[in-house]
């Protein structure tokens, strides 16, 4: 079979008039895909800091008093306000105006300085569990240092002030040295973006054709399934590229995200991804021919698995098996792995090979399906 | 207003969303599998840190080490290394989470009664899991600490420590499901009501039929009320479905009163029927309605705090969550759900979704009205 490049540029140009001419197809193009990096790279954040603290002391010593302007001091807490009793404390973490309540018992330093256990208690706010987790480890990491402070105390009280702690951690972090959820969010969004466009809005495209009923009048064309898809892909395929570069060129100049890696390799990995979700696009749209399921499915298939089948913001090992299992057949899971691997671990195509491999074939078994469909319909 | 005219219209309105057998899955089926993805998937815990060990001490030092990471339930040592190289390997390759790495002059430094360094590497790829898996770390580490002390001093060692008893509220095994799975139902409620309520007029418009409605003696008033109705009606018995499905499918504690999030919900319809209106006043066809209707479902998802803590913007996009319906209606489902509050602590998130209804709706229709005439 012959490929006319001229029908592939005549359904390119008319699907091109199509999105021109109605600005909210821009709009999607452009527009939300620029919302969705401002929106990641400056508003949403998923580090902790400053974990919000009230704290009620029945105790009031020295000590108390000390432990609460360290927890205060401290670059992860802010300590809002002392609260006269328990029930108060609830009803601030009942309006979510703080997400740690301590209380510091009577009697406290009493204990501690007869060289018994003190105990405090710790109430946090669960219920966002993400906050709830980290707030929990900041907190008992806190006491935990202050502990080694009361312990070097005793020490020196017994007369072994010169007794040094046997081990020491010393932590380096690699690949995202800051702890910036921005350095892996920003290059992770990329992965949806594609989505949206790729197969979001292409998925429209042919189920339009059926709705409008001009299929018909395309059928009677002498185009070939393979050149007909490849035009109506074509557009896309140029906007979802741009987006790809606005992200990377945005990401880098306004928040500092750069990618470390080679700038071809991301080109390579962003159009096989495009390519695959292309083809799942012009898939759907050929098979439900109508655009509010079309959408719907697309969705469901595309937009929501980049977003949270892919280890972009919800790591894939806390998952059941089966899910896990699900996640294998995500298209954003490879890219996201190859993003990662070129915005933070700085590797090369030795290491990422595996994944490109997935994504090329990904993409042959969705333009086949596609064509195969197509041609099935009668074109 | 004529009630009977309202009616037929209802009527007609059910007659053709039921009718048109591709409505079906997105009324029924979709609502439940985005349901049980959140249920399932969204999960920020850190559970089984994975470790990667490079023991070059070889003694009963080190293996205390080694023993303290595999006794504790969270981590889990999974490679061991045999130089640094392969350690680094492990790590770029993403096969473990953490690297630890113990150096040859380790127990002769303990003995000695020195600091000895345990080198942790830790992938910071994902900040937040990271924060959390370093302070895990630390606290191994430090009771390990102790336990050395213990050793190295003939004497006893019972000083007088602060014995932190935390206790997490609300949601205590800190499931992600108890918090997504409520939000999740009322992001579904959101996106069918908005979706729905636009493609009903829209389709009339397309179609031609809107001229024909028009021209019948039927005021503006009765259509809008008409055409919104059903889709009260649906939202509400998917909520009330979905509801069903999250307590007793995902076993989410329901703690508080479900009259309070029924009212919650009405007045949430409000803003999202009003929008659903607007958007079909300045749409044409369908697919014109569709991209509308995402463009303004994406930024409502992602500012409501439904994933992204909203503490954590910065304040001017935290001035314009306060338009965003969805934030109200999340404070109440959650509130309701998880912490069991009720109007004493809720009243200033009904009265906001109240006022955003009203002006949001009286708009659309002052807009729809003029289209009309």
């Amino acid at each position: 079979m012959l490929i006319n490049p001229r029908n592939i540029q005549a359904v390119a140009r008319k699907e091109f008039y199509h999105i021109v001419r109605d600005y909210r197809s821009l709009y999607m193009a452009f527009a939300l895909p620029l919302l969705l990096i401002l929106l990641f790279g400056y508003a949403l954040s998923l580090d902790v800091d400053n974990v919000k603290v009230v704290i009620v002391d029945q105790d009031r010593t020295e000590l108390s008093r000390d432990f609460a302007g360290r927890l205060d001091a401290s670059a992860y807490f802010d300590l809002v306000t002392h609260l006269p009793d328990e029930r108060a404390a609830v009803a601030w973490l009942d309006a979510g105006k703080a997400t740690i309540a301590l209380v510091i018992p009577p009697r406290w330093t009493e204990n501690i300085r007869s060289n018994r256990e003190a105990p405090l208690q710790v109430l946090v706010d669960a219920s966002d569990p993400n906050i709830g987790a980290i707030s929990r480890g900041y907190i008992t990491s806190f006491v935990e240092q202050f502990n080694s402070r009361l312990l070097a105390d005793f020490l020196s009280r017994q007369g072994l002030e010169n007794l040094r702690p046997a081990v020491e951690g010393r932590v380096r972090v690699w690949f995202n040295e800051e702890l910036e959820s921005r350095n892996f969010i920003v290059p992770g969004i990329i992965a949806v973006i594609i989505m949206i466009v790729g197969a979001m809005l292409t998925s429209l495209v042919v189920a339009r054709e059926y709705e409008n009923g001009t299929m018909e009048t395309i059928r009677s064309l002498p185009i070939s399934a393979v050149e007909f898809l490849t035009g109506k892909a074509i557009p896309y395929f140029l906007i979802a590229m741009t987006d790809v570069l606005m992200a990377l060129l945005m990401g880098q100049l306004l928040f500092g995200v750069v990618m470390k890696g080679s700038f071809w390799m991301m080109i390579l990995a962003s159009s096989l991804y495009l390519s695959v979700a292309l083809g799942l696009g012009l898939f759907i749209s050929i098979a439900t021919k109508s655009q509010l399921v079309a959408n719907q499915i697309a969705l469901l298939v595309s937009y929501l698995p980049a977003l949270l089948l892919s280890n972009f913001v919800f790591p894939v090992e806390n998952m059941p098996r089966m899910l896990q299992l699900v996640t294998w057949i995500v298209p954003a899971t490879y890219y996201i792995d190859i993003l990662n691997g070129l915005f933070l671990r700085n590797v090369g195509m030795s290491y990422l090979w595996p994944s490109y491999l997935v994504l090329l074939c990904m993409f042959l078994v969705s333009a086949a399906v596609a064509v195969v469909k197509m041609r099935k319909e009668g074109l | 207003m004529n009630r009977i005219r309202i009616r037929e219209i209802v009527r007609k309105e059910f007659i053709q969303l039921f009718r048109d057998r591709k409505n079906r899955p997105i009324l029924f089926v979709m609502p439940f599998i985005q349901l049980l993805i959140f249920g399932y998937v969204v999960s920020t815990d850190v559970r089984d840190v994975k470790v990667g060990l490079l023991d070059q001490s070889r003694t009963r030092e080190s293996r205390l080490v080694r023993d303290a990471f595999e006794g504790s339930p969270i981590f889990r040592i999974t490679h061991r290394a045999d130089d640094p190289r392969e350690l680094e390997e492990l790590l770029l390759r993403r096969k473990v989470d953490i690297a630890i790495k113990i150096g040859p002059d380790f127990s002769e430094r303990i003995r000695k009664g020195e600091t000895a360094a345990v080198q942790v590497l830790a992938d910071g790829s994902m900040s937040n899991l990271a924060g959390v898996r370093i302070a895990y770390t630390l606290q191994v580490l430090e009771k390990l600490n102790q336990d050395f002390i213990r050793e190295l001093v003939p004497q006893r060692i019972d000083y007088g420590r602060i014995d932190a008893r935390v206790r997490t509220w609300y949601n205590p095994n800190l499931e992600s499901r108890d918090f997504f799975v409520p939000g999740m139902v009322a992001v579904l409620i959101m996106i069918i009501s908005l979706l729905f309520t636009s493609m009903a007029i829209i389709k009339e418009k397309e179609v031609g039929t809107m001229e024909q409605l028009i021209v019948t003696p039927m005021r503006p008033f009765e259509l809008i009320f008409g055409k919104t109705i059903p889709y009260i009606l649906i939202s509400i018995a998917q909520m009330v479905a979905v509801t069903l499905f999250a307590v007793f499918w995902f076993d989410i504690p329901m703690r508080g009163s479900a009259g309070l999030l029924l009212l919650g919900v009405c007045l949430f319809l409000i803003s999202n029927l009003g929008i659903g209106l607007f958007v079909s006043t300045i749409s044409a066809t369908q697919q014109q309605a569709m991209l509308t209707t995402f463009f303004f479902i994406v930024p409502f998802f992602m500012l409501s705090g439904f994933v992204f803590p909203i503490e954590n913007m910065p304040l001017v996009v935290q001035g314009l969550t306060y338009l965003n319906p969805l934030r109200y209606m999340l404070v109440i489902i959650r509130g309701i759900f998880l912490k069991g509050v009720g109007m004493t602590v809720l009243w200033p998130q009904y009265l906001a979704l109240v006022i955003l209804g009203v002006l949001v709706f009286a708009g659309a229709v002052g807009r729809f009205r003029k289209r009309l005439d």
